[in-house]
C-alpha cells in the first residue's frame, strides 16, 4: 500500500540512497515547477501520503516553503544546510564527515551516512562521531556496483570495530539506532525499501518515478503524470513473493533495492551479488552484535539470528527451487 | 481388448545426448543463408555477421578455463546460422582447436563432447561437408530441417526468388539417414500449417525420418478455431498411427505420456542462461533467441563476452528462474499444465516490460487442444494393446462419480 511520496525539489537535491543526484544546470529550470509541487502536495493530501521532501543545499524561496508546509512531511537535506531545515534528516557524505565543532550542539538527529567504497576504512570513525549525536544513523553505500572480496572484508572489519561503541550507547535511555547493526535483531520479517509499492517519487520535472534513482538514470522511465493513471508494468515483480532470491532470504534489514537490481541484473526482482554479499555482511555483524548484547545482559525479547552456511542467498536459491506448494503459501 | 502386452511403443521421443547434464554452447557462425524462410526469426540475413576463428578461439579458451562457473561434465557445441555448413571450413578449425585445447588442459570435456548442427541440408553432399562428417562422425549429430510434405515445406522454406527448396533438400535425405540413422527433424507449426500437420508427419516418417520433433510457434499468431482444427489434425494423426502400427517404430513429440497433468515441479521450461550462444562479436547470450536478430521488440540481451567473461549478475535471473515466478496464476493452477512450453526469449520479447519474468501464454488454447488429442491417443492405443498407457496423476484421484 502506498504510504509515502518522495518529492525531489531540485535536480541537485541531495541523494539519500544508492544513486548520484544531478548537478545544477546553467540557466535554471532545476527546481520542480511550482504547479507540479502543488499537484504533488494535493496528491499526497488526497491519498493520505506522508511526504519526504529532498532538498538541495540552497534556499528555494517563500512560495516553495509555503507549499511544503501545507502537508505532513519530513525534510531530507544535506548536512551543510542543517540550519535552514531544523528537524530534517541530514545527509552526510563520507568524503565530508563533519568535525566535532560542526556536530557540537546537535542531539537526537537522524543522519544518513552516504558511504563511498573508497571511504570504507573510515566507516567506524565516522560512525563514532555521528552516533552519540544521533537518534538514528542509516549507512548507505553509494557505489555498490563492483564491490568485491576486499570491500566485503573491510566492511565486516569496520562493523566489528564500531560494535563496542554501539553496545556502549545501547545502555543509554535513548540508544541510537544504526540500521546495519541494530535493525536486523529487531525485525521478524522483511523491511525493505519497497519503491513503487510503499512509495512513489515525484522528480524535479514533476513526473512520477519508482524512486529518485530511476529519474536520474533515465528521466524517460517515468510512471506518468501526477494525478494521471500510474503505469507500473509488471508491478508484481516489485513484490517479495515474485523475487526468487529475496523471498527465501532473512537479511531483513536489506533495502532490497530494485534500482540496483535493475541496473546490475537487468531485472527488478533479482539482486546482484554485491547487494546480497553486503547485506549478509550486515546480517552476520548483526548476529555477532546480538550475541554481545545478550552477553551484556540486554537484548531481551529479540529473536535469534540463525547461523547460515551461505554468504549469498543466490546459492541457496539455485540449490533448491521453492516448491509450488510453498510459493502458494506466501 | 487385445492382450498384446509386449507390443513395442516407440512413439515418445528419445532424450537427447546427456540431456540436462551437458553445457550447450551455440556458435552463430554466420548470419548468411541460401534460403529466406518466411518464418525465420533471423530477418536481416547478411554476409558481414561471420564468426572469426579468433573470436571462437577466445570463447573456447574462456569456457575451458572458467571451471568454477562452467561446471557441466560434458559439452554440446551447436553450430547454427544462418546456414552453418556455409562455414564448414571455419567450423572444422574451431572443432580441431577445441579438441586440442581440451586435450592439452586434460579437461573433462576432452572425451565428453558433441558437435551438433541444425542445417537446411542444401550443402549436405558438398565434398567439404562430407569430409568434415567423416572426420567427426563419432561425435556428431546433424539435424536437417524438412517441414513435411513438399507443399508445406515450400510454403515457407524458399529461396530469395521465392522458389521452394523441398526437392533440393529431399535429394540429400537418403545419404543423411544412411550416415545418421537415428536422426530426427524439427517441425514448427504456425496457424497456416495446421491443415497439413497429419500429412506432414506421415510424410516425414515415410521418408525414413523416425523421430519428428514438432511444436507450435510461441508467437501470438493463433486465430479463432485454430485449436479445434489443430486437435482434429492430431486426432487424425493418432488414428493413422495406431491403425498402421506406426507407434512401434516412429516417434512424434506431439504424443507424450508426461503431458496434460498439473505441474509436478517448479522448474523453468528451458535452459536459457545455462546454455550459451556466442556471436561474431564474441558476445555471450543466454541462448540464441536473445541475439538482436532473433528479437522483434526488445534489444539484445548479453550475459558477458569472451574477452571479459560471463557477467555473473546478469546470469542470476536466468539461474533462479522458475515456473511460478513468471507464470500467471491460471497457469500455476492449471489442471493440464505439464508439457505446456514457453520460450524465455519469446517471453522477453513479448513482455509488457523489459523482463524475462512474464510468461507469454499465447499457446494456451493450442496446448489444451494437444492435451485432448494426446489423451485420445493414449486411451485408444491402451485399449488396443490391453494396457493402461495413461500417465498416473499425482496425488489422490478422488472417489469418482459413482
Ligand atoms: S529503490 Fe529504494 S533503495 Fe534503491 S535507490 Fe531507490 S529508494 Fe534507494
Ligand atoms: S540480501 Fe539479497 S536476497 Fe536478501 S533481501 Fe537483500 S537483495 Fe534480497
Amino acid at each position: 500500500m502506498l504510504k509515502y511520496l518522495l518529492v525531489v525539489l531540485a535536480r541537485d537535491a541531495t541523494s539519500f540512497c544508492h544513486y548520484e543526484a544531478g548537478g545544477r544546470r546553467r540557466g535554471g529550470a532545476d527546481l520542480i515547477p511550482l504547479d507540479r509541487l502543488e499537484a504533488a502536495v494535493l496528491f499526497a493530501l488526497k491519498n493520505n501520503l506522508k511526504v519526504n521532501f529532498l532538498y538541495p543545499g540552497r534556499r528555494l524561496g517563500r512560495a516553495y516553503d509555503k507549499l511544503v508546509e501545507s502537508v505532513d512531511h519530513v525534510k531530507i537535506a544535506p548536512f551543510a544546510a542543517r540550519s535552514s531545515h531544523p528537524g530534517a534528516i541530514l545527509v552526510v557524505e563520507s568524503s565530508a564527515v563533519p568535525g566535532a565543532a560542526d556536530l557540537a550542539g546537535l542531539r537526537g538527529e537522524n543522519f544518513i551516512l552516504r558511504l563511498r567504497r573508497a571511504d570504507l576504512p573510515l566507516l567506524a570513525a565516522a560512525l563514532k562521531r555521528l552516533l552519540p549525536r544521533a537518534k538514528r544513523v542509516n549507512v548507505v553505500l553509494a557505489d555498490v556496483a563492483g564491490c568485491g572480496e576486499a570491500e566485503y572484508a573491510e566492511y565486516r572489519r569496520q562493523l566489528e570495530k564500531i560494535m563496542p561503541e554501539v553496545l556502549k550507547l545501547s545502555a543509554r535511555p535513548d540508544p541510537p539506532e544504526l540500521n546495519v547493526l541494530t535493525d536486523r535483531p529487531a525485525l521478524g520479517r522483511m523491511n525493505n525499501c519497497e519503491a513503487g509499492l510503499a512509495h512513489l517519487t515525484v522528480g524535479p520535472n514533476g513526473r512520477l518515478y519508482l524512486c529518485p534513482a530511476f529519474f536520474y538514470a533515465d528521466p524517460r522511465q517515468s510512471l506518468g503524470e501526477i494525478g494521471g493513471e500510474i503505469a507500473i508494468g509488471n508491478r508484481r515483480l516489485l513484490e517479495l513473493k515474485y523475487a526468487p532470491i529475496c523471498r527465501i532470504c532473512d537479511a531483513y534489514q536489506c533495502r532490497r533495492c530494485v534500482f540496483l537490481n535493475r541496473a546490475l541484473t537487468l531485472e527488478l526482482n533479482t539482486p546482484s551479488a554485491e547487494q546480497c554479499r553486503l547485506a549478509h555482511v550486515e546480517r552476520e555483524a548483526s548476529r555477532l552484535y546480538l550475541g554481545r548484547l545478550r552477553e551484556s545482559g540486554a537484548g531481551e525479547g529479540l529473536a535469534d539470528i540463525p547461523e547460515i552456511a551461505y554468504q549469498d542467498p543466490f546459492d541457496a536459491a539455485v540449490e533448491k527451487k521453492m516448491s509450488i506448494a510453498d510459493f502458494k503459501k506466501l | 481388448m487385445s492382450s498384446a502386452k509386449n507390443d513395442p511403443v516407440k512413439i515418445e521421443t528419445d532424450r537427447s545426448w546427456e540431456a540436462g547434464r551437458s553445457k550447450n554452447v551455440t556458435f552463430v557462425v554466420t548470419e548468411d543463408c541460401q534460403l529466406r524462410c518466411r518464418y525465420c526469426y533471423m530477418v536481416g540475413k547478411n554476409k558481414a555477421g561471420r564468426l572469426k576463428f579468433d573470436v571462437a578461439r577466445r570463447a573456447i579458451d574462456y569456457l575451458l578455463g572458467a571451471r568454477d562457473l562452467v561446471t557441466e561434465p560434458s559439452v554440446v557445441w551447436d553450430f547454427i546460422g544462418g546456414e552453418p555448413f556455409l562455414e564448414v571450413e571455419l567450423i572444422d578449425r574451431i572443432c580441431d582447436y577445441f579438441k586440442l585445447r581440451a586435450y592439452e588442459l586434460d579437461h573433462p570435456w576432452f572425451d565428453r563432447y558433441r558437435f551438433s548442427f541444425s542445417t537446411n541440408g542444401l550443402l549436405y553432399n558438398d565434398a567439404r561437408v562430407q569430409r568434415y562428417i567423416a572426420k567427426n562422425s563419432s561425435h556428431l549429430s546433424v539435424q536437417i530441417t524438412v517441414d513435411g510434405t513438399r507443399a508445406k515445406h515450400d510454403l515457407q522454406r524458399v529461396y530469395p526468388d521465392g522458389r521452394g527448396s523441398y526437392d533440393d533438400v529431399a535429394r540429400n535425405i537418403p545419404r543423411w539417414l544412411e550416415q545418421f540413422p537415428k536422426s530426427s527433424t524439427k517441425v514448427t507449426v504456425s496457424s497456416d500449417d495446421i491443415p497439413r500437420i497429419k500429412e506432414s508427419v506421415l510424410h516425414l516418417w515415410g521418408l525414413g525420418i523416425k523421430e519428428v520433433n514438432i511444436n507450435v510457434v510461441f508467437e501470438d499468431v493463433w486465430k479463432p478455431g485454430d485449436d479445434e482444427r489443430f486437435e482434429a489434425q492430431l486426432v487424425a494423426l493418432a488414428d493413422e498411427t495406431i491403425d498402421r502400427r506406426l507407434y512401434e517404430t516412429r516417434s512424434c513429440s506431439f504424443f507424450s505420456k508426461t503431458i496434460g497433468l498439473p505441474y509436478a515441479d517448479n522448474n523453468n521450461w528451458c535452459g536459457a542462461g545455462r546454455m550459451l550462444a556466442v556471436d561474431h562479436r564474441g558476445n555471450f547470450y543466454p541462448c540464441v533467441r536473445f541475439l538482436g536478430f532473433s528479437l522483434q521488440k526488445r534489444p539484445a540481451l548479453t550475459v558477458g563476452n569472451c574477452f571479459d567473461g560471463l557477467d555473473r549478475n546478469r546470469l542470476r535471473p536466468f539461474l533462479t528462474l522458475d515456473m511460478v515466478t513468471q507464470s500467471p496464476e491460471e497457469c500455476v493452477d492449471c489442471d493440464v499444465a505439464a508439457g505446456c512450453a514457453w520460450c524465455q526469449g519469446a517471453n522477453y520479447d513479448f513482455a509488457e516490460t523489459r523482463t524475462i519474468f512474464q510468461r507469454s501464454v499465447a499457446i494456451c488454447r493450442m496446448h489444451k487442444a494437444r492435451v485432448r488429442a494426446n489423451n485420445y491417443f493414449w486411451n485408444k492405443l491402451g485399449r488396443k494393446l490391453g494396457r493402461d498407457l495413461r500417465a498416473e496423476p499425482q496425488g489422490g484421484e478422488g472417489a469418482g462419480p459413482c
